[in-house]
């Protein structure tokens, strides 16, 4: 019998208990302040959609939840842990079991598809060299990109970096996976091909995943339930089916498409132009 | 704005900027004298990979520029020499400027246009594509996973390519006295010898490893705090050349005064 | 997680217990890859039974057994897959790749013609 060491990063037993928990979050750019008190939650192994248009604030919403943006106040929790309050290992102990693929994919230039995939597994585990490469390819089988180990981002187009980024987030198999609009920028099949492995993963892992898009389609079809953010706050947090019955004017103008209605008066137009009164904060 | 205010706040800006250079060698020491003791890698191959860059790669031109300046030397030095009748002491003016001197900084202005500048842009283009964003989010620290093994390389090749770039000046003003000194190429390899103590050659050593440490640190540090957009790479590249050379100068300066007041007379 | 190995006939099984990560997967591998190459077993069989988790180092380590097996011209062969494990070796497309099979005994055979269905 040989009995395991657990060190704190080892333990594997899913965290009982929402994944993530963001209270009264505010995160600020300069002086600007972009969300403007967020709550919420995820449970385990629940897929969370977060909508919105440009300038909502769901990309900023996602870097906070990823620790990239320190939050001006509020709490975010992940897996029980306030994430501001961690020391240096836990956090790196957390991020270890998170998986982050960037819109524009943010893949190392300088490394090979293959490597960048390998990437955490060298730094972080002691698995040996094959099971690497077998891990890598098993990643890159699943976004589509067999036989792409030995390009570099370079020689790829943009569909395929964000793939890529895809197979390197779940490298590790981590327990919740953000995405950064994966499908946007995508052709139709590929897009399809995301999401199939989103609701894949969910199922045979039993990850947590948080998406950020706006997709309508992929979010309807990956989706437990969505938030939509419209200037920084939270309008809506329901399942896929009490959204798309939601009778709430900002619910309804994401849905239905309605673009912003116009400055109604010509004399606001007139001074907007020429500076008397501010463009509108979005 | 009146010009105590100016100064003041040049100083406080310029001792924040040594202090950012300062937090990042010390992180990247951690990196690479504690962190290991803590069951983390240390990253040797990217070490490696990087002395081959900033080291064996700049041979060439390492070489061919301190050949040059070393006859420039012996030709600025033999001009003085001859009015004094003493054109032997060529290999002697020649042995001790580029080893006390101009073999460490040399060697310096080479490695900031090639590999301080490179190490910006590299930063900066990653900063830039979110990559810096990406190591974060996989539990890999930045500064230990691509400035340390900057600096670990830095630290082992600057003394190895200045000691290179100190032969090859002797054999540039070699050239010189055998051509027109009268010296043949052993006897001025053995004045060159005898000239030479102990003290010329590690001094200029000494200085070689502190100039490899404010490139890499101005280098790394320009390239972090590069702005959003690829147009801020371009600037970040340029200030990092700038500010590297200006920084040597002052090094250069400080440890010369102080090898010279330490001397023994 | 733990293992232990028994001999049944010239077969040998793998009693795997607990979850395989990508922190612990290594020693399974080594556990296998030692039986097909230094003890030269000829069948093995690994028991995942009491395997509620595996990740993807944890396949590619299975993987990198069979594909061993292969070159030596030995047996290799996973039972007792939880609903778990088999919807990660589904994602991985790898049920048609391995040898499965419901219980030991059809694994030790290797006889049961068509591969294990779901439980």
């Amino acid at each position: 019998m040989i009995a395991d060491s657990l060190t704190s990063s080892e333990a594997t037993a899913t965290f009982a208990g929402p994944a993530i928990i963001v209270r009264s979050l505010r995160v600020n750019y300069g002086d600007r302040e972009i969300l403007h008190g967020i709550d919420f939650e995820v449970q385990a192994g629940e897929t969370l959609v977060i909508l919105g248009g440009s300038g909502s604030g769901k990309s900023t919403l996602l870097r906070a939840l990823i620790g990239l943006e320190q939050p001006k106040s509020g709490e975010i929790w992940i897996r029980g842990k306030n994430f501001a309050a961690m020391t240096e290992d836990e956090r790196d102990d957390l991020r270890k079991k998170m998986g982050m693929s960037f819109q524009s994919g943010a893949l190392f230039g300088s490394m090979s598809v293959g490597d960048n995939v390998a990437l955490p597994l060298r730094e972080h585990t002691r698995l040996d060299d094959s099971t690497i490469e077998i891990v890598v390819r098993l990643k890159l089988d699943q976004v589509g990109l067999s036989g792409f180990e030995t390009y570099v981002p370079a020689q790829l187009s943009g569909g395929m970096k964000k793939r890529a980024a895809i197979a390197r987030a779940m490298a590790m198999d981590p327990e919740i996976l953000f995405f950064d609009e994966p499908s946007a920028g995508l052709d139709p099949i590929i897009a399809a091909g995301i999401d199939d492995l989103i609701l894949k993963l969910k199922k045979a892992f039993r990850m947590t995943i948080v998406v950020v898009t706006h997709e309508l389609a992929s979010a309807f079809l990956i989706a437990d339930r969505m938030i939509l953010l419209d200037k920084g706050t939270i309008v809506a947090n329901d399942t896929p089916q009490e959204l798309r019955q939601s009778q709430q004017p900002r619910v309804r103008q994401f849905l239905d498409r309605v673009p912003e209605p116009e400055l109604s008066e010509e004399m606001d137009y007139l001074q907007m132009l020429t500076g008397e009164i501010p463009p509108r904060r979005r | 704005m009146p010009l105590t205010e100016n100064i003041g706040e040049a100083t406080i800006s310029s001792l924040a900027y040594i202090g950012g250079l300062a937090r990042l060698t010390g992180e990247s020491a951690r990196a690479v004298f504690i962190e290991p003791f803590r069951g983390r890698k240390l990253r040797l191959s990217r070490a490696i990979h990087q002395a081959m860059i900033v080291g064996v790669e700049a041979l060439p031109i390492v070489s061919l520029i301190s050949f040059f300046v070393g006859t420039i030397l012996a030709l600025q030095g033999a001009y003085e020499l001859r009015r004094l009748g003493a054109l032997g002491l060529v290999a002697t003016a020649v042995a001790v400027s580029m080893t006390r001197e101009l073999g460490p900084l040399m060697t310096a202005i080479v490695v900031i246009g090639r590999s301080g500048s490179s190490f910006a842009a590299e930063i900066g283009t990653m900063k830039v594509n979110e990559e810096i964003d990406a190591l974060e989010t996989m539990a890999i620290e930045p500064v230990h996973f691509l400035v340390a093994p900057k600096f670990l390389a830095m630290i082992l090749m600057m003394p190895c390519l200045t000691t290179w770039a100190d032969f090859m000046g002797v054999l540039g003003g070699g050239l010189f006295g055998v051509t027109s000194a009268g010296f043949t190429w052993a006897s001025y390899m053995r004045a060159t010898l005898d000239a030479l103590v102990l003290r010329d050659i590690y001094t200029g050593l000494i200085k070689s490893v502190m100039f490899g440490l404010v490139i890499t640190a101005v280098g790394c540090l320009e390239g972090f705090s590069t702005g959003l957009g690829s147009e801020e790479v371009g600037a970040s590249t340029t200030s990092a050349v700038v500010k590297s050379i200006f920084l040597v100068i002052i090094v250069d300066l400080v440890f010369t005064a102080l090898f010279y007041f330490t001397a023994p007379h | 997680m733990e293992t232990s190995t028994r001999q049944s006939g010239n077969a040998t099984i793998v009693d795997v217990t607990g979850d395989i990560t990508l922190y612990n997967t290594p020693r399974l591998r080594k556990v296998i890859l030692d039986l097909l190459k230094e003890d030269r077993s000829p069948r093995v069989v690994v028991n995942l039974q009491r395997v509620n988790y595996i990740d993807s180092a944890g396949v590619a380590s299975l993987v990198e057994g069979l594909k061993i097996s292969r070159d030596l011209k030995s047996g290799f062969a996973l039972y007792g897959l939880s609903r778990t494990v088999r919807e990660v070796l589904e994602l991985t497309r790898l049920t048609r790749v391995f040898e499965l099979y419901d219980t030991e005994e059809e694994a030790l055979r290797g006889a049961s013609s068509s591969p294990a269905s779901a439980h």
